[in-house]
């Protein structure tokens, strides 16, 4: 147990729940920056973040659609290092930077998005199967057992397939298929609280079971589902770059799996650039929330010890 | 008695797995899908277009459809794939053996190097080649498929020339007989030297790129595992019985980390699967999942639920499998308290 | 009026197995070096049973494990001293003893298992629990006995029979072993361990050793275990046993027949052995000699009788004391005051001063040597030393009553 003796140079305040909640949070912080992998993975993080931010600075925003790759049949498939493009371009003209940034941008949309739902009707979910418990309870989890017995890409696959190819159904189906750990955390918590003496104590002293459920079990869920969120940040840009590869998003989409799947038929004539920047991209995008991932489990999480 | 009721718990939960699965990709391809936009040619008249909902039963009810196909399954009908011009059964039979061939491979790849590597780190724990070893882990995990298998292909194919794309070489593999669809097997039966070797060489880049994420998951529980043995009772006891260094390993820490190591075969596996659909496409390797790619494509959605079927089928068997292996090794190995 | 002042140790008469002279081990940790073993000094006699006895954190372990080079070098560095090991040839033949902390790897190899042997604390833990019984114990003959195995082959024994019977076998060679010609010799080597294997369960009363030779850890019950343990160490018939708290993990009414077992087949073998212990009625029953060991050092070693019945050092009488027995009166339990200190780097002083009621200003100053008090009873305390040697005046010294209670 490291000790919280040393003081806060931010202005937090000193007492109450809120000062507890903060410090806790700067010693998380403190533990988590001290493992250089994982501060790596925020260095990327940062980096790829700003990439995303500064897109429409960095580069002129294509009319009508930013997110569609500029056509410049004059510039195709100029090498990286030409002055204007210094990734390259690829065979339509379209600058190789520009889908790395753009790709960033869309690849932030997406993963919070698709993050926030998931998060959202995982916890509702779990909440409702863990609270009500019985009958609900079974149904909800035969459900997530039903989900997670197909590998995520091959079910998000499938579900994009179906409906059509097009960036928003990618959404969908990622939606779809990510919700399921959330869950099973939460109920998981519910379940593991419901089984502790204090739920008891505290319905002595005349707390109602919602309360309960806001002072305990989602304050206490809260860590394993940040730590899966971050994965899952990393884990959702991968399995959509790896659908718009196989051709489920619309073409000519400034988006990292599309720009790789173009850039493949250039490879034997050597024109390596137009995939292999954006698919570096995808890798350091899911390698960096890994990273952070991981280092967030091994502080939060002491079941993981030794690592 | 207890691994007995265990399995046959499991055996009956999977066949409900399977159909709510189904159930639920049926169900979005009616309702947010076309499905019948790749039995349109051209310009129909409104009458054909008609005609043809009624034929594959469009316009009924959708359990009635689910129903209808469920039962087609049950009867080996599982349809036409229009991207393969032929009924479902049929394309499914022959491509399986292609990609099950492929996953074997990459299988054994994965699995040789994933506890190699992991065994090399975790004995040298926390000097470099156990650091080195935890950074092909998490890059493993992190590697785009797609991409890993470009830059391999640009390294190998376009510079070095060492490798070719697809599975043979045409003319060496009509020299023999194929009664398995397994290439490396046939060769072998067939006694030709050359068209096993020409298997190989087909299927090594493959067979590694499909296998590079599961090598990095196996790795890690692997060098993991071995960490915890080394610190056990027993692996201080057999020292002191005089065993030399490698035995030490060998014999005491590794073969007891293989055993919580074998429950990630069933994750890696999975990552196998996936990773079949786009090592298909970009290696031109003629199997299921280039099959899926091109229904996935062309909204084919009568392959789309067959291959949905027969992977998840596959999948939950896999686990079934290693999981029952698990509990028999782990009952040994349970302590007594 | 001053009692006599101990003085240097003078050469032990009796024949020594092994001596710790002055044996350091340190430990590197984030806080700094601790000095888990910091000048441990004490001798085994041939045909004795010393138990080395002090409570948990002391350093006993960690000792005991030097022994054999156990204790884990990542972390823990062998600091400084020797162990001297005569074992029963080098005694025979008047050569001079080894050092265990300095002999190559190969020679200690060698000592493991078949000259020293260890028996563990928690029998269930120090078995594997995926490798049958008969299989763990084989491999004690087949790592030092493998010339007796082969031995009365008058044919030429093919290379690789030879190498299976001191488990040096590759791949492939096991694959070969299996074929006919020579699958019957690999499986004549077998036949001989499980006999050899069988007769060494079978001294540790074992019923039908060879079923027990099929199962596993798990099966079997915490006194098995232990007798399986103590078949496997004196499997070879050692010069020295090491015994790590055998019976701290067992029932009650199995540890008796555990101590029993150890005590008959020392006499049996003339095994000398190390007790580890926190249990002072264990020791008393079991060990001639004792040596009590506090925060990494030995604070008194002598015959148990008299240790016990006069002890010399305060921790020693604190520990007496604090041994509730029948003829105290009810509601009296002494404990000794304080906590165990950290050891990371700690200063030349005795380690026993901060909980010691005699301590004076010196006791945090100095070290204190472990000098004879009388005839092989010796203590390491400032009270017992001379003023003289240390440059000190008398009055410097701690006072301790001389007839404890």
């Amino acid at each position: 147990m490291v000790e919280l003796s040393a003081p806060s140079r931010l202005p937090l305040p000193t007492h109450g729940p809120l000062a507890v909640r903060a410090r806790r949070f700067a010693e998380v912080a403190r533990q988590v920056l001290r493992n250089p992998t994982t501060v790596a993975g925020l260095v990327i993080i940062v980096a790829l973040l700003a990439m995303a931010f500064l897109a429409p600075l960095l580069t002129t925003p294509n009319a009508p659609d930013p997110y569609q790759m500029p056509r410049d049949w004059t510039m195709r498939d100029v090498p990286p290092g030409t002055p204007g493009h210094p990734l390259g371009t690829t065979s339509t003209g379209g600058d190789v930077f520009y889908g790395v940034l753009w790709g960033a941008r869309t690849s932030l949309q997406l993963s919070v998005i698709v993050v926030s739902i998931t998060v959202t009707v995982g916890i509702i979910v779990g909440s409702l199967a863990g609270f009500i418990g019985g009958k609900l309870d079974e149904i909800l989890m035969r459900l997530v057992d039903v989900f997670l017995a197909i590998p995520e890409l091959i079910f998000a696959l499938a579900i994009a397939a179906v409906l059509g190819p097009s960036f928003s159904n990618i959404i969908f189906a990622l939606a779809v298929v990510f919700w399921v750990k959330y869950a099973r955390i939460i109920r998981g918590q519910i379940i593991h609280i419901k089984q502790n003496d204090y739920v008891d104590a505290a319905r002595v002293t005349g707390d109602s079971r919602f309360s309960i459920y806001r002072k305990d079990v989602l304050p206490n869920s809260i860590t394993p589902v940040m730590v899966q969120a971050t994965m899952d940040m990393g884990g959702i840009v991968l399995t959509a770059a790896t659908l718009s590869f196989i051709g489920l998003a619309e073409a000519g989409l400034a988006e990292w799996g599309v720009l790789v799947s173009d850039g493949q038929a250039g490879i034997s004539a050597g024109r390596w650039w137009a995939s292999t920047f954006p698919g570096l991209m995808v890798f350091l995008w899911a390698l960096a929330f890994n990273l952070v991932g991981d280092g967030l489990r091994d502080v939060l999480d002491p079941r993981t010890e030794g690592r | 008695m207890q691994i007995r009721e265990y399995i046959l718990r499991r055996l009956m939960i999977l066949p409900l797995i399977v159909v709510g699965t189904s159930i639920i990709v049926f169900t979005l391809s009616r309702v947010g899908g076309n499905p019948i936009a790749i039995y349109l040619e051209h310009e129909m008249t409104p009458a054909e277009v008609a005609e043809i909902e009624e034929r594959y039963g469009l316009n009924d009810p959708l359990p009635v459809q689910y129903l209808a196909w469920a039962g087609g399954v049950l009867t080996g009908d599982m349809g036409w794939s229009a991207v393969s011009a032929q009924p479902v059964t049929e394309a499914l039979l022959d491509r399986v053996g292609a990609t099950l061939e492929l996953a074997t491979f990459a299988a054994i790849v994965a699995i040789t190097m994933g506890v190699g590597l992991g065994t090399f780190g975790g004995a040298r724990r926390d000097r470099l080649p156990d650091h080195l070893t935890r950074v092909f882990s998490i890059s493993g995990a992190s590697m785009p498929i797609f991409w890993f298998a470009i830059l391999l292909l640009i390294l190998f194919w376009v510079n070095l020339g060492w490798v070719s794309i697809g599975r043979s070489d045409p003319i060496i593999f009509a020299t023999i007989a194929h009664p398995t669809g397994l290439y490396t097997i046939d060769a072998l039966l067939a006694g030709s030297p050359s068209a096993f070797l020409d298997a190989l060489r087909y299927m090594a880049l493959p067979a590694i790129t499909l296998g590079f994420g599961a090598t990095a998951i196996i790795a890690r529980m692997m060098r993991s595992s071995l960490v915890e043995e080394l610190n056990e009772d027993y692996v201080d006891a057999a020292r002191a019985k005089g065993l030399p260094e490698r035995l030490v390993l060998r014999r005491h820490a590794r073969r007891n980390a293989l055993i919580p190591t074998v429950t990630v075969i069933g994750l890696g596996f999975g990552f196998l699967l996936q990773g079949t659909v786009v090592v298909e496409i970009i290696f031109r390797w003629p199997g299921l999942g280039r099959w899926m790619a091109d229904a996935v494509l062309r909204g084919d959605q009568a392959t789309i639920m067959a291959y949905v079927l027969f992977t998840s089928i596959l999948f939950l068997a896999v686990n079934l499998i290693v999981d029952v292996m698990y509990a028999y090794l782990d009952r040994r190995v349970v302590l007594g308290a | 009026m001053t009692a006599p002042a101990a003085s240097p140790p003078s050469r032990a008469t009796a024949t020594l197995v092994v001596s710790v002279q002055d044996l350091r081990v340190h430990f590197n940790v984030k806080a700094g070096v601790v000095h888990a073993v910091d000048g441990v000094s004490f001798d085994v006699r041939d045909g004795e049973t010393l138990g080395l006895v002090g409570e948990t954190g002391c350093g006993k372990t960690v000792t005991a494990r030097s022994f054999l080079r156990l204790v884990r070098t990542p972390p823990g560095i062998y600091a400084g001293g020797r162990i001297d090991f005569w074992s029963r040839d080098a005694r025979r033949t008047g050569a001079g003893p080894v050092d265990l902390l300095s002999i190559p790897d190969r020679e200690m190899l060698d000592i493991r298992g078949d000259r020293i042997a260890m028996i563990f604390q928690d029998p269930g833990k120090a078995l594997n629990p995926a490798m049958s019984i008969g299989d763990q114990v084989a491999e004690v003959f087949f790592q030092h006995r493998s010339e007796d195995l082969i031995g009365d082959h008058r044919q030429r024994v093919p290379r690789m029979v030879r190498r299976a019977s001191r488990q040096v076998t590759t791949g492939p060679e096991r694959i070969v072993l299996r074929l006919p010609p020579w699958r019957s010799q690999a499986a004549s080597l077998r036949r001989r361990v499980d006999e050899l294997v069988a007769g060494a369960l079978a001294e540790t009363q074992i019923a039908n050793p060879r079923k027990i030779m099929d199962r596993y850890p798990h099966e079997l019950s915490g006194g098995m275990k232990q007798r399986v343990m103590i078949a496997q160490a004196l499997a070879c018939n050692p010069d020295l046993l090491i015994a790590d708290e055998p019976t701290t993990a067992l029932d009650v009414t199995i540890q008796a027949r555990i101590l029993e077992l150890i005590a008959d087949l020392q006499q049996r073998h003339g095994t000398s052995v190390l007790y580890i212990s926190h249990d002072l009625s264990l020791v008393r029953r079991m060990c001639d000699r004792v040596a009590v060991m506090y925060a990494g050092r030995i604070v008194e070693t002598g015959d148990t009788d008299t240790v016990f019945s006069r002890p010399l050092h305060p921790y020693t009488r604190g520990l007496m004391a604090a041994v509730p027995s029948a003829s105290q009166k009810r509601g009296e339990l002494v404990a000794i005051e304080g906590n165990v200190p950290e050891l990371v780097d700690p200063p030349p002083s005795c380690h026993f001063h901060t909980r010691c009621g005699s301590a004076v200003a010196l006791c945090g100053q100095v070290d204190p040597e472990l000098l004879e008090f009388d005839d092989s009873h010796r203590v390491a305390c400032l009270a017992y030393a001379s003023a003289g040697e240390l440059g000190v005046p008398d009055t410097a010294l701690p006072l301790v009553e001389r007839t404890p209670r």
